[in-house]
């Protein structure tokens, strides 16, 4: 007992000693959680919406009216035999006049005005299980066209590659900030153990000579760290969930029609991700500093 | 207890600290290092607590070779070999009990354990009274008392103490040098650095003496100079 409350009040003290540099410290970690924990977010909704986008790409093959029906639905079940795609729906002429006139009655600004003909193409709708893979599929369905059953092919996957791009952009950007940040985190708690360290260099020289052990030595300082990267998580949730409902409104209207949200799952995630850093990072600058003091 | 067997220290810069050096200390006993500054007594002192390692040569400490022994094993044997320094190394912001104390807080003994053995070894050295004082409140002698207090908290079997009187007046010396003896007549071995010709002179102990890093003399009951 009298050990740990020796262990918990060095590690108080030593947090104490030096307030402008703890709080410095404290500071520089809050600063990098708070990115952590945006970048972990931003990944996340990104993700959420290329997977509502993905569910929703579609191919579609504007068939020749003179199609036969057989050749028609032997293509539709070689397109569903592609790995890459989940469902291959065929759309008659009819039914797509059918489609455009339950548009155009929900539209006012839409009047049909003859429709004694139908100009619209049967199709086969394509919805893919992988989006990147859609690219691939259009232009291998486009040696098709003019063979007597396809006449176009619509490809509109653009929306979702852009949005990869963005996604891929975001985790490298993120990666290469964070790493920058946590080198700084670390630079910044390493260099105020250190003062802790030199501060009392004199205790650590007795503790040594009179037979404590490396760990015994070394847990004050761990716990300092872990206290400046704790204080900086709690600092910076704070302010993430402070923040959290006027984003989400404003990021609700922004983006409407995506049925995007965090629960309660992702929130802990969060926090115990943020957490984890903090009292990792805090932990690893301490030992970095003090094992330099354990050499001897 | 303690054996060096042909050991040498060189440091990087190629000087040698000590050479060739063969030596045995019986348990119980009482040896003087004597020689000139920078002849090798606290390069010696050093190896027996693992502050330096041999270059060759082997030193051996209660049956274990210092210089081979795991990290791990070093602060044991820290616990089992007391040091006293000239400058005392004393916490000023801790009292005399705690200073004390302190070694066992960090070595993992008990509150009670604390309390029984520090009052122990502070009325071994004579300090009950001052117990609560701290280091800028006590005398050179005092202080030096405090140091061995605490060096004999831990109950080592071997008590190393590096120029104890270097900083004290030559009545205070004598005090302490006495207290030292009667730790050793208790049954620690007394390893003890000095350039204190008299006391070395009136006490007719074993004189190892060191010059240039190597043994130039070894007497049973010898004086500071030959």
């Amino acid at each position: 007992m009298r050990r740990v409350s020796y262990v918990l009040s060095a590690a108080a003290q030593g947090f104490l000693r030096n307030p402008a540099m703890s709080l410095a410290s404290t500071f520089t970690v809050t600063l990098m959680l708070t990115l952590f924990a945006f970048f972990m977010t931003a990944d996340r909704g990104l993700q959420a919406t290329v997977a509502v986008l993905e569910g929703k790409v579609e191919l579609a093959l504007f068939l020749d009216d003179n199609a036969k029906v057989s050749d028609i639905l032997a293509l539709k079940s070689r397109i569903e035999s592609d790995p890459a795609v989940a469902r291959v729906d065929y759309v008659t002429k009819e039914q797509a006049l059918k489609r455009l006139q339950e548009i155009a009655a929900r539209r006012p600004d839409f009047e049909l005005t003859d429709i004694s003909t139908n100009p619209l193409p049967a199709s086969l709708e394509i919805k893919m299980a992988e989006a990147e893979q859609a690219k691939r599929l259009a232009s291998d369905l486009r040696a098709e066209v003019g063979k007597g059953v396809v006449y176009d092919v619509i490809d509109n996957p653009q929306v979702v590659d852009q949005l990869l791009t963005i996604t891929r952009l975001l985790s490298f950007g993120g990666v290469a900030i964070l790493a920058m940040m946590l080198a700084v985190a670390l630079f910044v708690i390493v260099n105020t153990i250190k003062l802790a360290v030199h501060a009392r260099r004199d205790e650590i020289e007795i503790m040594k000579l009179v037979g404590a052990s490396d760990w015994f030595v070394r847990w004050p300082f761990i716990l300092e760290g872990m206290i400046v990267g704790g204080l900086g998580a709690v600092v910076s949730l704070a302010v993430l969930f402070a923040a959290a409902g006027p984003v989400t409104s404003v990021m609700t209207e922004f983006l409407d029609v995506l049925p995007v949200s965090f629960g309660a799952d992702f929130a802990v995630q969060l926090v115990a991700s943020v957490f984890g850093v903090a009292l990792l990072v805090g932990a690893g600058g301490a030992t970095l500093s003090v094992r330099s003091h354990l050499a001897k | 207890m303690i054996t060096l067997d042909d050991v040498s220290k060189r440091y990087p810069n190629g000087t040698y600290a000590l050479r060739d050096v063969d030596l045995h200390i019986e348990p119980g006993g009482f040896v003087f290092l004597v020689g000139s500054s920078g002849a090798g007594k606290s390069t010696l002192i050093r190896l027996l607590i693992r502050e330096e390692t041999a270059t060759t040569g082997r030193v051996i400490v209660e049956g274990e070779d210092v210089g081979r022994m795991p990290r791990g094993h070093v602060s044991r044997l820290r616990r089992k070999v007391g040091v006293v320094f000239q400058d005392f190394k004393l916490l000023p912001a801790k009292t005399v009990a705690e200073n004390v104390g302190f070694a066992l807080v960090v070595t993992g003994h008990s509150s009670h354990e604390v309390r029984e053995e520090t009052e122990r070894v502070l009325s071994l050295v004579g300090l009950s009274q001052r117990r609560d004082h701290f280091p800028a409140q006590l005398s050179g002698g005092e202080q030096q008392r405090t140091a061995i207090a605490r060096a004999l908290v831990n109950r080592p079997r071997i008590l190393i103490a590096d120029e104890p009187t270097g900083n004290l007046d030559p009545v205070t010396s004598w005090e302490i040098i006495k207290l030292l003896t009667r730790v050793n007549e208790l049954g620690t071995t007394m390893v003890m650095a000095t350039h204190n010709a008299e006391i070395v002179n009136a006490l007719r102990r074993r004189v190892v003496h060191l010059d240039h890093g190597r043994v130039v003399r070894d007497e049973r009951e010898g004086l500071y100079a030959a």
